[in-house]
């Protein structure tokens, strides 16, 4: 009967914190980032169209999200709204939360990438007769992405750590184990060193991916 | 034909261009002078309906707009007015994330709905027309401003418009390059293609100009052939921008 080292507990846990990571912290990152760029991309044409109450709705929804904490929103749609007998399960009520929040930085991202586009572009797409949604499609948006690559991989890389938020949700997503287990074993330090490494490794990857389709979209540079 | 009748243009309050009446016949070539500010870019924008004009009638082929002012013009009727003439602007405006042959496909696929494989063809055909076939794979920014000008203008060619219009084209170019992109323009007035060209290359306008007009303040000041206009213009304005011309091209 050897007594349980430090490595031991590290080496134990080490498991059931990345599964933890893949099952929940994964899909709550990429099912959320993914609602909420096409929610961004919307909200930024909405901003940007000849329609006033269209602009002004997406105004609305910037405002609030931006000027309420992540955490206070996760609480109304998940503890509030039950109140008005709408009841969301954990994993859905964070979705829905972090894509809200998603879609609101990065509308303001995709807005400004499309603004910083030369104005001679828009003019070259009109001369050859394309209507406002081609010259939209085919020459503005490919190159605002390429503008907006940089920016929008950090709101994923900050999503990635945002999604911890999601513990007090009750999903037992990577944060959420950590506490589990060291409730078991009281090893704070420890295991939550773990926990952080592992959070470490997804954004390492992620910047990674960054890089590629920075590299990808540099195939044609304007300068 | 191309005919422009009482054109105005303002912004705001300021008039910009005050009543342009113009006739062009099929195979012409129109050049535009005049002072800085005289209106030549709100001109030819309009006509590309980059511009809105503020009242007066244009027709380019078929097409046929009238403009009043305080009455939005109909979207279609832009549309149609503007696919009938292709733009080559003074600063390329090429798309820098197409190769020269996707700019020159561009208008074909998306506008004119060609098949991709025909409009590779006449792209490719086009960039020949302009000595760059063997560069049909570069982006813009690989090219030298004349290479990115002579794509500018297969790409403004592409869309089969009835008239070229040309914003002083070689602005931008070290002098070096501006005889190529100018050989170009020649060739295609060779060929019969109607255009209207803004350009301070006084040579190249008595060359390849069939009328030239002058355009000062917002109105046409004088218009007539090359040889009359520069030889024996009528209106003082006239000799006086022609030797302020004279005057900087001796320095
Ligand atoms: N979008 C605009 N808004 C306000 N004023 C304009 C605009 N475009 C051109 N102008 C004015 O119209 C006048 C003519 O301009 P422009 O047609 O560019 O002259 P040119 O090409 O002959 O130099 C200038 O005084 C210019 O400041
Ligand atoms: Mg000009």
């Amino acid at each position: 009967m050897g007594e349980t080292t430090n490595l031991d507990i590290f080496t134990d846990s080490f498991l059931p914190l990345l599964k933890a990571g893949i099952a929940f912290t994964v899909p709550l990152t990429l099912i959320s980032f993914a609602l909420g760029l096409v929610l961004a991309m919307l909200t930024a044409l909405a901003r940007l169209s000849d329609l006033r109450p269209l602009a002004w709705a997406a105004g609305f929804y910037i405002w609030i999200i931006r000027g309420t904490p992540l955490l206070v929103q996760l609480f109304i749609i998940f503890y509030g709204l039950p109140s008005l007998g709408i009841l969301i399960d954990a994993f859905p009520a964070a979705v829905i939360g972090f894509s809200l929040s998603v879609g609101a930085y990065g509308s303001e991202i995709i807005r400004a990438s499309i603004v910083s586009i030369p104005k001679g572009q828009w003019e070259a797409a009109y001369s050859l007769g394309e209507t406002r949604l081609q010259a939209l499609r085919r020459i503005i948006l490919p190159q605002a992405a390429r503008v907006s690559v940089p920016p929008l991989s950090n709101s994923f890389i900050s999503l990635v750590k945002d999604t911890s938020l999601a513990a007090t949700l009750t999903v037992t997503e990577l944060f959420q184990k950590g506490q589990q287990i060291t409730a078991a074993v009281y090893k704070p330090l420890l295991i939550y060193s773990e926990v952080a490494l592992i959070y470490l490794i997804f954004c390492t990857v992620l910047a990674l991916l960054q890089r590629q389709l920075e590299r990808y979209f540099d195939r044609y540079s304007t300068v | 034909m191309i005919e422009v009748r009482e054109l105005t243009k303002s912004f705001g309050g300021t008039s910009v261009l005050r009543g342009i009446d113009l006739t062009l016949e099929q195979g012409q070539v129109l050049v535009v002078i005049g002072p800085s500010g005289s209106g030549k870019s709100t001109l030819l924008r309009c006509l590309n309906a980059l511009e809105v004009p503020t009242s007066g009638t244009v027709t380019i082929g078929r097409a046929r707009v009238e403009f009043r002012p305080n009455e939005k013009p109909r979207k279609k009727d832009v549309l149609a007015l503007r696919r009938q003439s292709g733009m080559v602007f003074q600063a390329y405006h090429l798309f820098p994330h197409f190769t020269a042959l996707q700019n020159v496909m561009e208008g074909q696929v998306t506008v004119r709905r060609r098949p991709k494989n025909e409009a590779r063809a006449k792209a490719l055909q086009l960039l020949a027309k302009v000595g760059l076939e063997d560069r049909a794979d570069a982006y813009p920014h690989q090219l030298s401003g004349g290479q990115q000008q002579r794509v500018g203008i297969a790409r403004a060619m592409s869309i089969d418009p009835e008239l070229l219009l040309f914003d002083e084209p070689t602005s931008a170019l070290d002098p070096e390059l501006v005889r190529e992109v100018l050989k170009v323009i020649r060739e295609l007035a060779e060929e019969g293609r109607t255009m209207m060209i803004v350009t301070h290359e006084m040579k190249f306008a008595r060359e390849v100009a069939d009328r030239i007009v002058l355009l000062d303040g917002g109105v046409i000041v004088e218009e007539g052939p090359p040889d009359q206009l520069f030889g024996q213009p009528r209106e003082a304005r006239t000799r006086q921008f022609l030797s302020l011309l004279m005057e900087r091209s001796l320095v």
